[in-house]
């Protein structure tokens, strides 16, 4: 069975740098790591987090005026085409 | 299999194409050569005079083929840009010299220490030094700033020019110069390039390999992922040369093809290709992947890494085997000052920006 977990994208490297210091300021658990293929074809940086945190983090986020891209809740997805998924491999 | 061993292998493919297209002709050391190809192509398009290096290398043709089709069929091409597009223009300029003063961007770094140029561990050392600067600025809010979506012909403008670079190569008009002598004269034949060039793109746009993101990445968050890839382009050409190239195995700093042995400049040069890398995000590779899959700012650093190259030989700063000349130390100097400025003053502003806001906001409560 697809394991759930959480990820943040960013529009800059910069602004997940700004991120994971406000959540360790306030105690929130948090990694930075390369943003997961699926997501993007770009190299940046995302964050992996709790998804139990998720509104913990927006409101922070919203207080602090944080800026991230979009909040991602992703599973494992498997596509029929079989061709497409070799190249995603 | 998992993420690292994926890395590894898609930098395996890389490394290989590598091997078997200095088997087949390319110049020494020179299977895959991101901004001596670009140099090349502005050699071939006139911008420049240098008739040893001229000729529209087909593998830039087919790794921009390569991505775009993929990035087109797997939903990753999407047409974006307007993140400080000058400002890239211009570390793409710099990058260029730099990396022409070592004689190598980054992927050939790599290439080069495969086949025992250990002039090529002076560089990595300067590439590694220059990230770690970049990443400092990283750290203290360099951004060149979020980019937009535009109109959908932008995307395509690029893959355009690798189709009208295609012609050209096929046609040969009179306008377009080819080196008869010197590595510009010297490659695998056409198709093969071109084969080879493309499954390299697709490998590079799958992958996301990127040379200063694996440096960048294990010193910013300590994340091996993408360095992986590096190792593969690694070892797999080191596997390719023992197996296709065995006798142009060279270990040691002196004779090597393409390459000279000033090491303050070998080491300087790729201190700026990684400085400039960490600030584009990208290195020359990693740019021309996303210039295929439709982001316009990694178009117009290209375009900077081509008129970069174009003034390289025109001002004569561009090194060769004998050395560095004078122009090209001079260059690369004025490149780091002049790149450590533009960083500077980046985060200054994005400091005053900064506490204007917060002063705005403690003006409201």
């Amino acid at each position: 069975m697809s394991e759930k977990y959480c990820v943040i994208t960013f529009d800059t490297v910069q602004q997940s740098l700004v991120f994971e210091k406000h959540l360790i300021e306030n105690e929130i658990a948090v990694k930075l790591m390369p943003v997961p293929r699926q997501l993007s074809s770009s190299c940046g940086t995302a964050a992996y987090v709790d998804c139990k945190d998720k509104e913990k983090i927006q409101s922070l986020c919203k207080e602090s005026s944080i800026l991230f891209d979009e909040f991602h809740e992703l599973y494992q997805d498997k596509k029929n085409m079989w061709f497409l998924n070799h190249l995603k491999k | 299999m998992n993420s690292k061993k994926k890395m590894f292998m898609y930098g395996g493919v890389i490394g290989l194409a590598a091997a078997i297209l200095m088997k087949f002709g390319n110049p020494g050391n020179m299977g895959m050569c991101i901004a001596c190809f670009w140099r090349d192509i502005a050699g071939a398009l006139g911008l420049h005079r240098a008739a040893v290096v001229q000729y529209i290398r087909p593998e830039i043709i087919g790794i921009v083929f390569g991505a775009f089709i993929v990035s087109y069929l797997t939903g990753d091409f999407k047409t974006r840009g307007g993140s400080s597009p000058l400002t890239r223009f211009i570390l793409g300029f710099f990058l260029m010299i730099g990396a022409l003063v070592f004689l190598g961007c980054p992927l050939r770094m790599i290439i080069r220490l495969a086949n025992g140029d250990l002039n090529a561990l002076v560089a990595l050392a300067g590439y590694i030094v220059g990230i770690f600067i970049g990443v400092q600025f990283l750290k203290k809010g360099y951004t060149l700033g979020k980019n937009y979506e535009q109109a959908k012909i932008a995307g395509f403008l690029f893959p355009i020019f690798a189709l009208v670079l295609l012609i050209f190569l096929v046609i040969k008009p009179a306008f377009i110069l080819f080196s008869t002598e010197g590595p510009g004269s010297m490659g695998a034949p056409v198709i093969l390039s071109l084969i080879l060039g493309g499954v390299v793109g697709v490998a590079l746009q799958r992958s996301r390999i990127c040379t200063a993101g694996g440096i960048r990445d294990m010193i910013l968050i300590k994340d091996s992922h993408f360095l992986w890839g590096i190792l593969g382009i690694f070892a797999f050409t080191l596997i390719g040369n023992l197996i296709l190239n065995f006798e142009k195995i060279n270990i040691g700093f002196v004779g090597q093809p393409i390459g000279h042995n000033d090491f303050l400049f070998n080491f300087l040069g790729m201190a700026l290709v990684g400085l400039c890398s960490v600030l584009l995000g990208g290195c020359p590779i990693r740019q021309t992947i996303l210039a295929s899959q439709g982001d316009t700012d990694a178009g117009v650093t290209v375009f900077g890494l081509i008129v970069g190259a174009a003034f390289a030989h025109n001002f004569g700063m561009a090194a060769s085997g004998n050395g560095v000349p004078t122009n090209g130390k001079i260059g690369v100097i004025i490149g780091i000052v002049f790149v450590l400025i533009i960083a500077y003053s980046v985060v200054a502003d994005q400091k005053n920006k900064a506490t204007k806001k917060s002063k705005e906001v403690s003006a409201n409560v």
